[in-house]
């Protein structure tokens, strides 16, 4: 939208304004007995959006629910990282969001890029893998050993090795590296 | 009195909640709603068959919304939605973020889009809690998820706030911003409801029993909204496991 704030009806008296300085109650300017919240635009250096299908140009499918297209437009770079590269992605595609090239900045070949959640004809989601994610989110020492396991010095390979089991349906899951 | 059918809590709720989902309004639930949607599908089976359904998270029967029902809210165009709290105190304020010191909570709950936006919008709020104890109804939540009482400079043309609880059905009183007991449900009695609320629901007098399921809503509940919920993919696991055979 480009807009730098907007007003938004709801919040009045609770405590999230003790806890965020992006939100304030405000008069409505038009009408001096109304007031709303009015909301700071929330505008990300780089979103970072998982698709079913991508091609080349950026052209891309998202996700049905959901408001990605609406983060990738408030970003000021956009990465579609993608089950699939194909030749041609068009707004006609079904089972997913199209969103067009010009709102993307690079795309990336990264099959299983959603673990642990899943991609709606290609895998669903690992919810042993959130549970022990949920477990180690919960304590500090926890999420070091998370973050040693799976994440710090592993490249994506070695990532999706350790998690390829059970639930995962796509051909990659059978084949060997990316 | 007594109901010819026995019944678990969430059928319970399901059927009580289900007598407030008006014919043509629009009425929704969020996701992870099970009861609720149960509550849905049971109205339009029963007495509102051209009722608007949303449950959103169900594969079939949440319409493809998105933002859309956030908008349609906004507007004031939603007549009915459903919200649960992990405490709500004497003041009208609700908490479904976290329990125990914000800075270190005991328990975190992903509770602030729904208090905070669609029970400031929606016209009706159905509150539902699978339990009715001094730990959900205290003298002070924790964290202020949602308020009812606002200055009239927030605009809300909303009714008064119903909370149904396996005990009682509450009403927050927008005129006067106090609770009161609306009824009690079968076995038992006001005074038992009062002792397990953290502050005063006011006169304990004259309060009506919540007229029990009947037999004919539990059968259709265990049947025809079993199998729908089975068949549109709305919580079928939930449905298959929690209501009864009929």
């Amino acid at each position: 939208m480009g807009v730098p704030y907007i007003p938004v009806r709801g919040l009045a008296g609770t405590d999230v304004f003790k806890r965020r300085d992006d939100m304030i109650i405000a008069t409505n300017p038009f009408d001096p007995t109304e007031e709303t919240v009015v909301a700071l635009a929330q505008n990300p250096n780089v979103a970072i959006l998982h698709a079913q299908k991508a091609d080349r140009d950026g052209n891309a499918l998202l996700r049905k629910h959901g408001e990605d297209v609406m983060v990738a437009q408030a970003s000021h770079r956009v990465i579609v990282t993608a089950e699939e590269i194909v030749d041609k992605v068009t707004a006609d595609d079904e089972g997913g969001q199209f969103i067009s090239a010009i709102n993307v900045t690079a795309v990336v070949h990264a099959p299983g890029g959603a673990h642990p959640a899943g991609v709606p004809g290609y895998y669903e989601q690992d919810a042993d893998h959130i549970r022990e994610y949920m477990r180690a989110a919960s304590d500090e020492a926890l999420f070091r050993q998370y973050l040693a396991k799976y994440v710090i010095g592993k490249t994506e390979e070695e990532y999706q090795a350790m998690v390829r089991q059970g639930s995962r349906v796509e051909s990659h899951a059978a084949g060997g590296g990316a | 009195m007594t109901s010819a059918v026995a019944c678990n809590t969430e059928e319970l709720l399901a059927v009580l909640m289900s007598r407030e989902i008006r014919d043509w309004e629009i009425s929704a639930c969020g996701a992870v709603s099970m009861i609720p949607a149960a509550a849905l599908l049971l109205a339009e089976a029963t007495h509102a068959p051209n009722a608007d359904i949303i449950i959103l998270g169900s594969e079939q029967l949440d319409r493809n919304l998105g933002k859309d029902i956030h908008f349609l809210s906004q507007r004031g165009k939603l007549d009915l939605f459903f919200h649960s709290a992990i405490q709500f105190d004497a003041e009208g304020n609700f908490n479904l973020h976290v329990v125990g010191d914000p800075n270190a909570p005991e328990l975190r709950l992903p509770g602030g889009y729904g208090s905070g936006l669609m029970s400031y919008t929606a016209k009706r709020i159905l509150f539902f809690r699978t339990e009715h104890t001094t730990r959900t109804f205290v003298p002070k939540v924790d964290f202020v998820s949602g308020a009812m009482v606002t200055p009239p400079s927030i605009k809300r043309p909303q009714d008064n706030f119903k909370i149904f609880t396996t005990m009682a059905v509450l009403v927050f009183d927008r005129g006067t911003n106090s609770y009161r007991l609306e009824s009690v449900h079968e076995g038992f009695t006001p005074q038992q409801v009062q002792e397990r609320t953290g502050f005063s629901l006011g006169s304990l007098e004259g309060i009506p029993m919540t007229p029990p399921p009947t037999e004919e809503e539990l059968r259709t509940l265990r049947t025809e909204v079993k199998e729908r919920m089975i068949e549109t993919g709305t919580y079928p696991q939930w449905a298959r496991t929690i209501l009864q055979p009929a």
